[in-house]
């Protein structure tokens, strides 16, 4: 024991001291078992062809098999020496590659995220992977800054440690009132799953990886395709297309509720303190633990898609500057679960109810038309060709009641959009909420916006309409207020960032259509 | 506040153009740009019909792309010079770009993270460059496009010095 803790004082215990390393060290030698299970895992396919090929050749050829096991056993080891790291002089270095040698260094202060996550090998073994998120644009692979074998004792004590490394921070985390437990993971929030589209994606893999082994062990021929095809065929449409829309909403359903349960089992929201930072945990085979500081959270999206709207749930996601889009994944709060509890938990990740509770700012008259023309123009170019090719081209009658079928659906949406639609400026925050398939209200705060664009088309200047992005530096880089009055997404830009639109204004100038344009008050000032 | 709201109402905010126009070399830079565009186009259309065969040439297509591209060529470098427009000041810098859609972009001096000066192919050969200011954020560059070389290369510099002397991590 006291050997291996000399290779590595991360191992199995806490040191008082832990950002004091200034020496090279390993991870941890359990990962000598990992790495081998891993590379045979990625060279599962080859492995195959050469253990048949061993066999099929009448077992005369042994060695075969000892190369098949000796590469990835030894790439395995190879990884475990190669790869070393040390946390010194402020910042945490991570060296590793056996052709390529890469060292990858990043101050401590830098660090926005940790996140811990363990894969099924990785728990039985008691081991954890410290993924360290700087916030680095790189979208390289190799340039993530991963621990891949820390136990996990000693990972919680490192996370800390790295996000807040000072004695007197670490003193304060012992205390018994320093964790606040947030949400916690309800069962019934599964009856939510079928309501998201995660079903459908899950679906279309399953679909896609099937067909692909069916195919490649030769099976594809002998599934009775044709025949079904046939006897399908000689259905009508109406009945026909209705059941299999049934079948497909059933496995996706039942898919959704297996895949929301993996991803979120065991889920918690736990606010501490000390650091200052939320740290959410879920996962049933593979479980992750992600920290973010509470510093840089600077908003959230309170994303309510129609299904699960119709279910009454919502979802939560955080807006922390310095995790980009990729790492959207971690940006989640809440999973999708009852509304009510999902604006609770927004109103206390903001620190006021304001954002998620006050009404918006409607857009006004010539932002629900554009929503109406947007939404009915391809129904109407359907319809119209849809009819066209009923009456003129061999096809079943049924293709008619697409046009009339689109219609409803567009109209449907331009509705929910233009209800939908709106801003506001309350309590330090940008809020702003649109559309209607994937409505969602983001509230972030006004010190985070970094920069103003006004984009308008001909079509939206014609009717007086910009739409307004503020920029970020996380999440999804920008907040968009869509077809707001010119004059209204001028002022709200000139109130949520005092100083900056100012120098660029003139005031009372003539309106596009000639005439002077007037901010009625209740439209000027949203938070009154 | 109070002051600017008396009666209830006020009169509408709105922003102005940015001061500064590009250079009047950049209408030719553009022209250019899209007479290349206008020659690339033509050719695709008639190595695809005429090599490779995908289809039969019908006497109005190259007519009708030649007609649309040259148009375009001549009309929206116009237009675009009319609406490119740019603008730096102490505290921030403001630049309005886009024919069809016209895109004003605003970012504050303290938030400016790089500042790029890029002279493309077409460019050099009217003496142009083009100026990048980026933020933190990967929605938030903005550029200024066809700025004579000297003009660029000034403005690079006053653009360093002052994001320089503004402190803090820009995000």
């Amino acid at each position: 024991m006291t050997d291996e803790q000399a290779v590595n004082p991360y191992a199995d215990r806490l040191p008082d001291r832990l950002v004091d390393h200034a020496e090279w060290q390993r991870l941890d030698p359990l990962m000598l078992l990992v790495h081998p299970i891993r590379e045979v895992g990625r060279f599962l396919v080859p492995l195959i062809g050469i253990l048949v090929a061993g066999s099929a050749s009448g077992g005369h050829d042994w060695w075969w098999n000892v190369i098949g096991i000796a590469i990835p056993v030894a790439l395995g080891v190879a990884r475990y020496v190669t790869t070393s790291f040390r946390i010194a002089g402020g910042r945490v270095e991570l060296r590793r590659g056996l052709l390529n040698k890469h060292v990858l260094s990043t101050p401590i202060d830098r660090v926005r995220t940790v996140d811990i996550t363990a894969s099924p090998i990785h728990r039985v073994l008691g081991l954890t992977t410290v993924r360290i998120g700087t916030g680095t644009a790189s979208k390289k692979g190799e340039d993530e800054l991963d621990l891949d074998g820390v136990r996990t004792r000693a990972a919680a004590a490192l996370r800390s440690d790295l996000l807040h490394g000072t004695p007197e921070a670490r003193e304060r985390a012992t205390e018994a009132d320093n964790t606040r437990p947030v949400v916690r993971f309800d069962p019934g929030w599964l009856r939510f799953a079928p309501f998201t589209s995660s079903g459908l994606v899950i679906a279309a893999a399953v679909l896609g990886g099937g067909s692909q082994v069916l195919n490649g062990l030769g099976l594809w021929d002998q599934l009775p395709i044709d025949t079904t095809a046939e006897r399908a065929a000689r259905l009508s449409l109406l009945l026909l297309v209705p059941v299999a829309l049934l079948g497909l909403a059933l496995v996706a359903s039942v898919l959704a509720v297996l895949g929301y349960l993996v991803t979120n089992y065991g889920f918690t929201l736990v606010y501490t303190r000390a650091d200052h930072a939320w740290h959410l945990r879920r996962g049933l085979l593979t479980t992750r633990e992600t920290s973010m500081d509470a510093t840089r959270l600077r908003g959230v999206s309170l994303g309510e898609p129609l299904g699960l709207r119709l279910a009454s749930g919502a979802r939560l996601s955080a807006i922390v500057t310095g995790l980009d889009r990729d790492e959207r994944g971690s940006g989640t709060l809440v999973p999708p679960a009852p509304r009510d509890l999902v604006a609770g938990v927004a109103v206390q990740v903001l620190g006021t109810p304001e954002p998620v509770t006050a009404p918006l700012v409607a857009h006004g008259p010539a932002a629900t038309r554009r929503r109406y023309t947007r939404a009915l123009v391809v129904p109407a170019l359907v319809t119209v060709a849809a009819t066209t090719l009923a009456f003129t081209a061999d096809v079943p009658w049924e293709t008619v009641l697409l046009g009339p079928l689109a219609l409803a659906a567009g109209y449907g949406l331009a509705v929910d959009r233009s209800r939908t639609l709106g801003h506001a400026l309350v309590g330090g925050h940008l809020v702003s909420r649109a559309g209607s398939l994937v409505r969602r209200r983001v509230a972030l705060e006004t010190p985070a916006v970094i920069g103003w664009t006004f984009s308008d088309t001909w079509f939206q200047r014609r009717v007086g309409l910009t739409t307004l992005v503020a920029t970020m530096a996380g999440g999804r880089q920008s907040v968009t207020v869509l077809d707001v009055p010119a004059p209204v997404g001028t002022a709200l830009a000139r109130d949520a960032v005092p100083g900056l639109v100012e120098q660029f204004l003139v005031l009372g100038d003539e309106g596009p259509a000639g005439r002077v344009l007037e901010v009625p008050p209740e439209v000027a000032e949203p938070d009154a | 506040m109070t002051a600017r709201r008396l009666g209830g109402m006020e009169p509408a905010p709105r922003l102005r153009d940015p001061s500064e126009l590009v250079s009047p070399r950049a209408r030719l830079m553009w022209m250019v740009g899209g007479l290349v565009r206008a020659a690339v186009l033509m050719a695709a259309l008639l190595v695809t019909s005429l090599v490779f065969d995908w289809y039969d040439l019908q006497w109005w297509m190259p007519v009708l792309l030649g007609a649309v591209t040259l148009a375009a060529a001549f009309v929206i470098p116009q237009w675009r010079y009319l609406v490119h427009r740019w603008e730096v000041t102490d505290t921030a810098v403001y630049t309005q770009t886009g024919w069809w859609r016209r895109e004003r972009r605003i970012a504050p001096m303290s938030r400016i993270q790089t500042v790029d000066y890029v002279e493309g192919a077409i460019a050099r050969l009217f003496g142009l460059a083009s100026v990048t200011v980026t933020t933190a954020s990967a929605a938030g560059a903005l550029e200024i496009a066809g700025l004579d070389r000297d003009r660029a290369r000034a403005v690079v510099d006053e653009l360093t010095i002052k994001a320089d002397t503004i402190p803090g991590d820009a995000t």
